[in-house]
């Protein structure tokens, strides 16, 4: 018998939502530098939202409710309201608001929370946020410092994320975070172990390639730079050495995420009302087409690989975009593993094959077949529940063709971001540039 | 009318307090069979709640197998001896990721290029700081 999975019938939108506005903060280390040490979460989250406002051609007033997403508002910011305490930053005051929080995967459902509120018919124009310091925690009691937080730290408020009648007790789906996928893909597709270690650092070299060129990640100095600079002459025997060391069974020091600080946002709007919204504005609105979303508990064997197989057919059904439409592909990689499972499973790239693409560097921006053209969590840095809504920043980006240096060689019209975390929430949706 | 099935139950602690008493105990649904494990409310397979208490045999099988590594080891994992984590599949049906006790490095690679995976196992009870668990161990014979 097979994982049980049970399975929703996903159905189309009442009315046509599409994006017309989006936002996002440079990925950092704000206590690390003087000029943006002390940074709060009302100006982080502000600025996104006001960056996407202005994107969209829209005042706050035209606004008629916001979405705010925080990973860990308790620990890092100690707030147990969070949407609440920044509300009067960004022009909305008394206007109503709720905070969600799936972890990793909250910019994700920072989407569809959103696209739902106005496919129903409640609300016109809707604002979705989320803001993170993944790399410190409030100082208690003083208005605006921050310190560090230490990996104990993290790893202790990490370990909130699992169940705690059963799954910390029995010690397994914790601990299969770092590796499950990469054991389930080397096993499925029958890869050797230098295969594997290969096509995992590739990940890593293509993702930072995609970061160098792209200002708001927070890792840009390339694995080429930093392998000659260490006396290598080739990449890959860098990737192999004891500089990149292993740290879980298959997964090495540059597949971890690189958590940081950041926010980001986005507008939404009816469709059919986006002349009314974007005034003089003339980049195209993107449709979100549909979204899928499933979730595995960690005891769950092969929880992501489970939950991303039904997330992924029900986008596809309700959306009727074929695999072979989607242009660029984004992936929650805070374990590199993910970007080519994903990948995989969404069809994107050919089953038993995606490895050899990535290895070949056609997943890179400039690639056939581009992945996490923004760089992804290792290089652009995963500022947790921030990261979904930042690759949403990338994607309209490069579908509006103003992704600068790390702009794709063919102009995506189509997109597929899906999300992943909160052990384990997936969260996968498709959107499109209206003709 | 008769009773609903639906109580408010302490499962959780239940199932620790069996393990106490040496006993592995899931749900078994009694409209279709599945049991569930470790052991909720409702049948994830037929959405029945009509569930009673059973006592599983232990026996299970090994789908996959991953080591510990400096993310995914703890100082007080060090009293399993050598393991690993994977999906394991009870004999009664259910999956979960576990602990298996048993595999090495390099028993993993005899495994791998051996018979291959599934291997048997069986499940033990293990004693945790301040309660006990369930992990299993690879059968003598595998
Ligand atoms: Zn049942």
């Amino acid at each position: 018998m097979d994982v049980v999975m049970n399975k929703t019938t996903v159905h189309p939108y009442s009315r046509s939502v599409s994006i017309i506005g989006v936002g996002c903060t440079p990925f950092m280390y704000t206590v690390d530098h003087p000029e943006t040490n002390g940074l709060t979460e009302g100006e982080m989250y502000g600025y996104a939202a006001l960056k996407a406002m202005e994107d969209a051609g829209v005042n706050p007033q035209d606004v008629d409710f916001y979405f705010h997403g925080e990973a860990s508002p308790l620990n890092n910011s100690n707030y147990l309201t969070p949407n609440v305490q920044i509300a009067n930053w960004f022009g909305m005051k008394g206007k109503a608001s709720i905070h969600h929080s799936e972890a990793c995967c909250t910019g994700y459902y920072a989407i569809e929370e959103a696209v739902n509120a106005v496919a129903s018919g409640k609300y016109n124009c809707v604002l979705s946020g989320c803001v993170e310091f993944g790399d410190s925690v409030a100082v208690p009691d003083h208005p605006y410092k921050r310190s560090k937080i230490s990996m104990e730290e993290f790893l202790r408020t990490t370990a909130w994320l699992y169940d705690r009648s059963y799954t910390r007790s029995l010690m397994g789906g914790l601990n299969l975070i770092y590796d499950d996928a990469a054991e389930w893909y080397k096993r499925t597709r029958g890869l050797t172990d230098q295969e594997m270690d290969d096509t995992l650092n590739w990940m890593c070299i293509n993702n930072r390639k995609n970061a160098s060129k792209n200002p708001l990640a927070i890792a840009r100095t390339t694995y080429e730079e930093i392998a000659k600079e260490k006396g290598f002459d080739n990449v890959i025997d860098y990737m192999r050495s004891p500089y990149n060391p292993r740290m879980g069974d298959f997964l090495r020091a540059s597949g971890l995420e690189l958590k940081c600080d950041g926010a980001a946002a986005v507008i939404v709007c009816a469709t059919d009302m986006v002349d009314k919204y974007m005034g003089n504005k003339t980049h195209k609105p993107i449709e979100v087409l549909g979204v899928g979303a499933a979730a595995c508990e960690a005891t769950t064997p092969h929880f992501e690989v489970n939950a991303t197989i039904e997330a992924v057919r029900q986008v596809y059904e309700v959306t009727g975009v074929k695999p072979e439409e989607i242009d660029v592909f984004y992936a929650n990689d805070f374990i590199i593993t993910s970007h080519l499972v994903a990948a995989e499973i969404a069809g994107y790239l050919p089953y038993g094959e995606g490895w050899k693409y990535i290895c070949e560097g056609r997943t890179a921006y400039d690639g056939d077949k581009p992945i996490n053209t923004n760089g992804g969590r290792t290089s652009f840095g995963h500022a947790h529940a921030a990261s979904g809504l930042a690759d949403l920043y990338e994607a309209v980006h490069q579908m509006r063709g103003e992704a600068g240096e790390g702009q794709m060689k063919k102009i995506p019209k189509t997109a597929m971001l899906r999300g992943y975390g909160g052990a384990q929430n997936i969260c996968t949706y498709i959107i499109r540039t209206e003709e | 009318m008769s009773e609903s099935p639906i109580k408010l139950e302490k499962v959780v602690e239940t199932f620790y307090e069996n393990l106490e008493k040496g006993k592995i105990t899931g749900k078994r649904c009694k409209k279709c069979g599945t049991v569930e494990f470790p052991p909720v409310y409702a049948c994830n397979s037929c959405g029945s709640w009509d569930m009673e208490w059973v006592e599983i045999s232990g026996k299970g099988k090994l789908h996959s197998m991953v080591m510990p590594a400096p993310l995914s080891m703890k100082p007080e994992y060090k009293d399993l001896g050598k393991f690993c984590y994977g999906d394991v599949e009870i004999e009664e049906g259910a999956h979960l990721n576990a602990v298996v006790r048993g595999i090495s490095k390099k028993k993993r690679r005899e495994i791998l290029e051996g018979k291959g995976l599934p291997v048997n196992v069986h499940a033990s009870i293990y004693q945790r700081d301040g309660y006990k668990t369930v992990v299993f161990d690879l059968d003598e014979d595998q």
